[in-house]
């Protein structure tokens, strides 16, 4: 067992000073660390404002009889439900990736993390903010688009 | 490479990160036994247990920027370590080989040594026969004395998960030591 255990020192220190081991500099891991942080907000932006589309999408049609009911089945854009869904996923993997993650209880990181979700999706909803960005923002021609086969605008 | 055997681990990865390299061998000799022992609690392998150290110890070589001087680094290496090992236990999971003839040649007095090494040897024995969820933790705090916020830190789950594992483990090596 000890030349075994002098050949992994051996091994190891070999393989560095033959450069076959390389150390990564500490910008990879300082990108990496920006790079998942950027992607978590981003995950957290779009899951709230898409949690605000579906809840706007709702609200619009309103309450209604079986036939305006199919009318909205029909024409909700199911892929923001499901584009949610995965924002939501992502999210709570990057979150799994911080050393403090795993000193909390799982369960209330991810509790946590949908209703910080869902609740920032409703004051989206609530403060009209939704609104302004689907008529004059960038994604006016889609829910135009949305609007014109389905209900309209909210009145 | 004498004036640094009092230094502690982060001061070494320090100078091996900055200046000196070389350094990295006490390192490696400060932990391959105690991580070998960990590792073939885990998988039962004395070869493979050997190759999953090496090859940690490379991998925590190539990411050692990433370390955080503040935090230790014991923790760090024994991470690394159990994802090297559960990562190659998935890998053979139908292979179950048994612990056997587990000794390690040492310049220390084995005399001096013995009971506690025999007390070692028949949690090792008990430990085999306990599910690896609740094993490992035991055997990180017994056998390699390590805290509950280590332990955490290693398995990466938080330290009241820790206290419960231990205490079924405890509970469950009590039954199956006892009829052995």
């Amino acid at each position: 067992m000890s030349k075994e255990l002098k050949n992994i020192t051996e091994n190891v220190m070999n393989q560095i000073h033959q450069g076959k081991a390389k150390m990564k500099p500490k910008i990879y891991f300082i990108l990496g660390s920006i790079l998942t942080l950027i992607g978590l907000i981003s995950s957290v932006v779009v899951s709230t404002f898409l949690v605000g589309l579906i809840r706007f999408s709702l609200r619009t049609h309103g309450p209604m009889g079986q036939y305006r009911f199919d009318q909205m089945i029909s024409n909700f854009p199911w892929w923001t439900t499901i584009l949610a869904i995965l924002g939501l996923i992502i999210g709570i993997w990057l979150i799994r990736q911080y050393d403090f993650s795993y000193k909390k209880n799982p369960w209330i990181i991810i509790i946590g993390f949908i209703l910080a979700i869902i609740i920032g999706g409703y004051i989206i909803d609530m403060t009209g903010l939704n609104d302004t960005m689907f008529q004059y923002g960038p994604m006016r021609g889609m829910m135009g688009n949305y609007m014109q086969n389905g209900q309209g605008w909210k009145k | 490479m004498a004036e640094n055997i009092e230094s502690t681990d982060e001061e070494i990865i320090e100078k091996v990160r900055t200046s000196n390299q070389d350094l990295y061998a006490l390192i490696i000799d400060r932990y391959q036994k105690k991580l070998i022992r960990y590792v073939n609690n885990l998988i039962k392998d004395e070869n493979k247990a050997i190759d999953v150290v090496q090859e940690s110890f490379i991998k925590a070589y190539i990411n050692l920027n990433s370390f955080n001087i503040e935090k230790k680094f014991s923790s760090w290496i024994y991470r690394i370590v159990h994802n090297q090992a559960i990562n190659l236990a998935k890998k053979y999971q139908k292979e179950t080989p048994l612990l056997e003839n587990w000794d390690f040649e040492s310049d220390d007095d084995i005399e001096k040594d013995f009971e506690e090494k025999e007390i070692i040897e028949k949690v090792e024995r008990c430990l085999k026969n306990i599910p690896l969820l609740y094993s490992e933790p035991l055997s990180l705090y017994y056998i390699d004395e390590k805290s509950y916020e280590e332990i955490s830190d290693i398995l990466r789950i938080p330290m009241g998960t820790v206290a419960t594992r231990i205490n079924r483990a405890k509970k469950i090596m009590k039954n199956i030591c006892q009829k052995n």
